[in-house]
């Protein structure tokens, strides 16, 4: 009985992994998710989207098990099985899920929307070199945010740095002490290798700050707010090694991974944010938020004039159509890649700690397209 | 349908959800108070409130159960969609402005519309008449006279007076 499930098991990992399950479930949430955004409270159209979904993941599920000839029963067994619980299987289960549970179907279609809008801007950039005019404007000013924004966290990291520094200071001392007062201290001096492990962290640490203090000193000085301005933005660019909107090394490549079928990390249920990390995290935000509240800064774009609502209007509308083009594209490329065998979900679980930030940084930016593209 | 009637069941399990959960949905008229309500059963805050035009969607824990509530906006050209979110139904919870004297006819008219559906065959429904901390509010006895519940003879139903502002009344005693 349990080789049974063992086998259903691999068999319904290997569908689920298969284009014939991959391509158009990923086509459907690609062509559908336009409408959605991260507001609360749900469109109607929502539910009709849902719906259609619904349908299809039925029909491909259902097609699937006549043809291999699991009875459902089968199938409950399969999924009962302790095999299921392993996180690469819970990933590849959530577009399935999806068809069940609302949620989840709309933390999905929200990630690919956003994807899609910086695949677009990606696009636009890799074909032109530079973005057409009603796009720059906006870009200079989501540059002119990220200088602000550099010149934040660069302010946090120096804080941090001191704070680290007097930390690992005061152990030290206290390390030093309670060697030397001998055996009243539990917290005794500790073992070299933790600190050798301090130092590496240290010199990590600096290491971190080089290209920042670089992107620093190559940026010229900026005035607050959001300031208009075209001829910017390509000096910036050519000047700032870290500007990672365009990985421009690896853009051949990365067309290719992007174009891939993307799985979603749906909010919440994400695997890999490790708790650690989250906590620095979310302490860094924490010092963003009260380093912008000193800086004064106001939130941008506020106060627009017409003219520049206008721009934003026009770049949405740009955008909207390099993102069909986009789409266009992708399903020309797809019949290529079912000769592949395609190791995604593989490669998506060992996600480099650089992916993760960039990913990370990649979040970021989405929300500040958003705002930009779409709250008007 | 024809096809594979258990699915979801099965999707359900794959959730691996132990705990019971209940489907209900919230209907009434527009500002019949129906996300605040919502809001409440999920102790978030209900002074910003404005007009749905869609539909909101809360998870309440509940006596040991997982209650999934559908908020479904109650303009009168949203109403029309109602019927696309009865299914799967496990109760219907219908929340009536008790001070709106003027359109009691019409709130009484939609609801029984909604009882004829398919969908919600038997399906056991909950009255709210709220806006009790109003002045102008007709009590819960007047509103059931209004509705006609007396000929409500398929199904359980229940009134319940309430204010969902102030949180008073509205715990669901769902059985």
């Amino acid at each position: 009985m349990a080789e049974d499930s063992e086998w259903i098991v691999e068999s319904i990992a290997g569908y689920l992994g298969s284009p014939d399950w991959v391509m158009p479930v990923s086509e459907f949430i690609e062509h559908k998710c336009s409408v959605f955004d991260d507001e609360e409270e749900n469109k109607l159209s929502y539910t009709e989207i849902h719906q259609q979904y619904k349908e299809m993941v039925e029909t491909l599920l259902d097609n699937y098990m006549k043809e291999v000839g699991i009875s459902e029963e089968q199938f409950l067994q399969a999924c009962s099985s302790p095999l299921v619980r392993s996180k690469t299987l819970q990933n590849m289960i959530q577009p399935v899920m999806a068809a069940d549970d609302f949620d989840i179907f709309k933390s999905l279609m929200i990630q690919k929307n956003i994807e899609l809008q910086l695949q677009a801007l990606r696009v636009i950039q890799e074909q032109n070199g530079s973005l057409p005019d009603c796009l720059t404007d906006g870009l200079d000013m989501m540059s002119e945010l990220e200088q602000q924004e550099l010149r934040i966290l660069k302010e946090v990291l120096k804080r941090s740095k001191e704070e680290y520094d007097q930390e690992l200071a005061k152990k030290n001392c206290y390390g030093e002490e309670a060697g030397s007062a001998s055996n009243s201290s539990k917290d005794r001096m500790r073992p070299a290798s933790v600190c050798q492990q301090e130092v590496n962290l240290k010199k990590q640490l600096d290491k971190e700050m080089q290209p920042i203090q670089k992107i620093n000193s190559s940026l010229k000085p900026v005035d607050k707010g959001p300031a208009v301005c075209t001829s910017k933005t390509k000096e910036t660019e050519k000047s700032n090694p870290s500007n990672d909107t365009v990985p421009s090394g690896r853009s051949k490549c990365s067309n290719n991974k992007v174009l891939a079928p993307v799985r979603v990390p749906v909010k919440g249920s994400e695997p890999f944010p490790e708790p650690k990390e989250k906590s620095s995290l979310e302490a860094a935000e924490a010092w963003l938020e009260e380093a912008r509240k000193e800086a004064g800064i106001s939130r941008p774009l506020t106060d627009l004039t017409a003219s520049q609502m206008e721009q934003l209007q026009q770049r949405a509308e740009y955008l909207k159509q390099q993102r069909d083009r986009l789409l266009a594209m992708k399903k020309d490329q797809k019949p290529k890649e079912t000769t592949e065998s395609l190791p995604l979900t593989e490669t998506k679980q060992e996600m480099s700690e650089e992916e993760r930030k960039k990913i990370e940084k990649r979040k970021h930016l989405a929300e500040k397209l958003k705002q930009e593209v779409i709250k008007k | 349908s024809s096809k594979a009637p258990g699915l979801f069941s099965v999707i359900q399990k794959l959730k691996g959800t132990t705990e019971q959960e209940l489907q209900i949905v919230l209907l009434g008229l527009d500002n019949a108070g129906k996300t605040t309500l919502l809001r409440k059963l999920a102790s978030e805050d209900v002074s910003t409130i404005t007009p749905t035009q869609g539909f909101n969607i809360k998870s309440v824990a509940s006596n040991g159960m997982k209650l999934n509530v559908w908020d479904i906006g109650g303009q009168r050209k949203i109403r029309t969609f109602w019927k696309k979110y009865l299914e799967d139904t496990d109760v219907l919870i219908y929340v009536i402005d008790s001070a709106d004297k003027k359109r009691l006819e019409e709130t009484g008219q939609e609801l029984s519309d909604l009882i004829d559906e398919e969908n919600l065959k038997g399906v056991p429904v909950l009255i709210f008449a709220n806006k009790q901390d109003l002045v102008a509010a007709a009590p819960a006895s007047e509103i059931a006279e209004g509705l006609n519940l007396h000929t409500y003879r398929d199904r359980q139903w229940q009134i319940q007076a309430c204010s969902a502002l102030s949180g008073e009344g509205v715990q669901v005693s769902v059985n």
